[in-house]
């Protein structure tokens, strides 16, 4: 609920330089090519040039902060400030930069910023150069308090994503998970970096298996609240609950539908024998996808709608199956690595699907693309690595492991490199899944 | 049906409870269902609240519902399992006023959804057994809690041998 005011109060302005030399719509980076080439890029503290001290140590908690959502797309180098000498760092527009020294150490772009804190307010402005040609790119001006001081980090580190690759950036996404509170399991909120940690739930119960809606606004989820495992949605703006499936048996696995219309379910209507369904969120109409006397479970809905991956005992242990919705055919999708794969996660690009899979008593990640081919494991020899979820781009998965001994919510690439722990503090943490920020 | 007002008790007694969280006063429309669902569902009553632990009714009650166990990823009744339903189906034949619910549990491994699934099978097994002892199946529920509630801690066969269970309840 407070995750939405953040981003509403943050101001922001494009610095425009003098006309002309406005930034072009230069690509620097080809996100798809095959081995893209990292770009060395600096980003020194940031200058206060306020009259209030930098008690929070903005200056370089900004800067990290978009040092390190660039490091992680794996396509940016970050270049150590500390080896430039400091009176060469202070610069902050094109006439003040010290351009031969970033040549020295290979800088080929770098951020700048300068902020002013007035009691919980700041100030801030931002510029992205092109260090080769020592040109002025982009920059904004934002305003906002002293605490969303991380997320206009973010935004900005989004500005210079898209301004170099050509594409948007995700560094304003966050992760819903469950943490063990106690004899309970509780939802949490966090930003996909691990910042702003915070519980969305207090229902004293078990909840499970989180699912945020395309457009980022609500988290489906299974509790046990009244007894029973029933699904519920959360409204993230208000905290709102609403139970809309309590069928006997289990309503469990939600996913929600490309279009944010249906909700993908499993219930066991007889004898527990479960089975995928799609729920109308509006109509409360129920739709079967599966019939079959073996388990089926985990629905994931491919981006166009069109099919959907699920796990099945049907082969004789759990595998993943793929429904295609206009006939219902079924056919399998894992052959032959491990006899236990499930928590299908399909791409939002549409070429591959994510799943944990047990080989040699070890749970990890793998992907593969729907027609089976392209098999490609992406965890290994840390543990058990389990519940993996996609980026809203495609270009990330978030999943949990257990390899430092309790069980944390982890970041990597879609290649399997980058891996990261998020979160911090007690309590086993499992089941992530990655929310869009509502209106991206 | 008696359930609506078991539903609403439950719900009014969270609300109290709760106070800030949304809880709808009466029972949802039934959902419709299209034609190709098969067969009607009911809704989840459960009241799991008010049933307890044989051993905290009766000492004696616990010689009788001992937990059935499973093997990995399995859900059919091993003889020693059908022999303690046998002992249950008896006494609740000569106990008609009680009701059972029976839960279904998993080990530790394997991914939530699917052991969720795996004990609301395992559950259901001992239900359609103790129905073809010719109990009344609405005095039998069932419930999963997957892997979430073991009575082992610990990551070896041992441990996860007695999570594997079903587990049962009195009221």
């Amino acid at each position: 609920m407070h995750m939405r005011c953040a981003a509403v109060f943050i101001t922001a302005c494009l610095i425009v330089s003098h006309p002309g030399t406005s930034a072009c719509a230069k690509v620097y980076i080809d996100i798809n090519a095959p081995s893209a080439t990292r770009v060395p890029i600096i980003i020194p503290p940031f200058q206060n040039t306020g009259s209030e001290p930098d008690t929070h140590k903005l200056s370089t908690g900004m800067a990290s902060i978009i040092s390190a959502d660039l490091e992680f797309s794996g396509l940016f180098q970050i270049i150590d400030p500390k080896l430039l000498n400091e009176a060469h760092l202070r610069g902050v527009t094109r006439n003040e930069i010290n351009w031969d020294s970033l040549s020295v150490v290979g800088a080929e772009a770098i951020v700048t910023g300068v902020f002013a804190i007035s009691g919980n307010r700041i100030n801030i402005e931002m510029r992205l150069f092109d260090a080769v040609q020592g040109r002025f790119i982009m920059g904004k001006k934002y305003s906002g308090t002293v605490p969303e001081y991380r997320r206009i980090s973010h935004r900005f580190a989004n500005e210079v994503f898209k301004e170099l690759t050509g594409a948007p950036g995700m560094f304003e996404t966050g992760i819903v998970f469950v943490m063990q509170t106690g004899g309970n399991k509780e939802l949490y909120y966090c930003d996909y970096d691990g910042g702003n940690q915070r519980r969305l739930t207090t229902l004293n119960s078990l909840a499970l298996s989180p699912c945020v809606s395309p457009d980022g606004s609500r988290v489906a989820f299974t509790s046990y609240r009244d007894g029973n495992p029933d699904l519920y949605v959360m409204n993230l703006a208000g905290g709102r609950i609403e139970k809309i499936s309590s069928k006997k048996g289990i309503n469990i696995s939600p996913d929600f539908s490309p279009d944010g219309g249906k909700i993908a379910l499993t219930l066991s209507p007889k004898d527990g024998n479960s089975e995928i369904f799609a729920l109308d969120v509006q109509r409360r109409t129920l739709e079967r996808i599966t019939d079959h006397r073996a388990t089926d479970v985990s629905p994931s809905w491919s981006p166009d709608g069109r099919q959907m991956a699920f796990v099945s005992s049907r082969s004789g242990n759990p595998q993943i199956f793929i429904n295609t919705l206009a006939d219902r055919s079924v056919r399998r999708v894992t052959f032959g690595r491990g006899n236990y794969n499930t928590s299908p996660a399909w791409s939002p690009r549409g070429d591959r699907i994510a799943y944990a899979g047990l080989i040699d008593g070890r749970f990890n990640i793998h992907t593969i693309a729907p027609d089976g081919s392209r098999y490609r494991q992406l965890t290994a020899g840390q543990g058990n690595n389990e519940d993996p979820s996609w980026s809203p781009d495609g270009r990330y998965i978030t999943f949990s492991s257990n390899r430092t001994g309790r069980k944390e919510i982890y970041i990597m690439r879609a290649d399997g490199t980058g891996q990261k722990k998020i979160t911090v503090g007690s309590g086993d943490k499992t089941d992530p899944a990655w929310a869009p920020l509502p209106g991206n | 049906m008696q359930q609506t007002a078991k539903t609403l008790m439950v719900c009014l007694f969270i609300a109290a409870l709760m106070g800030s969280v949304a809880c709808s006063k009466k029972n949802p429309p039934p959902a419709a269902y299209d034609t190709n669902a098969g067969q009607e569902m009911e809704e989840a009553d459960l009241g799991a609240g008010e049933f307890r632990s044989p051993a905290e009714i009766d000492p004696a009650l616990a010689a009788i519902f001992q937990n059935i166990l499973f093997g990995f990823d399995q859900y059919s009744l091993t003889p020693q399992a059908r022999a303690i339903l046998d002992g249950i189906g008896a006494w609740m034949k000569n106990n008609p006023a009680k009701l059972v619910l029976i839960e279904g549990h998993t080990d530790e491994r394997g991914t939530y959804e699917y052991n969720l699934a795996l004990g609301d099978r395992r559950a259901n097994s001992a239900k359609t057994y103790l129905t073809q002892l010719g109990i009344d199946a609405a005095r039998i529920y069932t419930i999963s809690y997957g892997e979430e509630r073991p009575v082992a801690m610990g990551s070896n066969e041992a441990a996860w041998a007695k999570n594997r269970r079903g587990e049962f309840k009195i009221k």
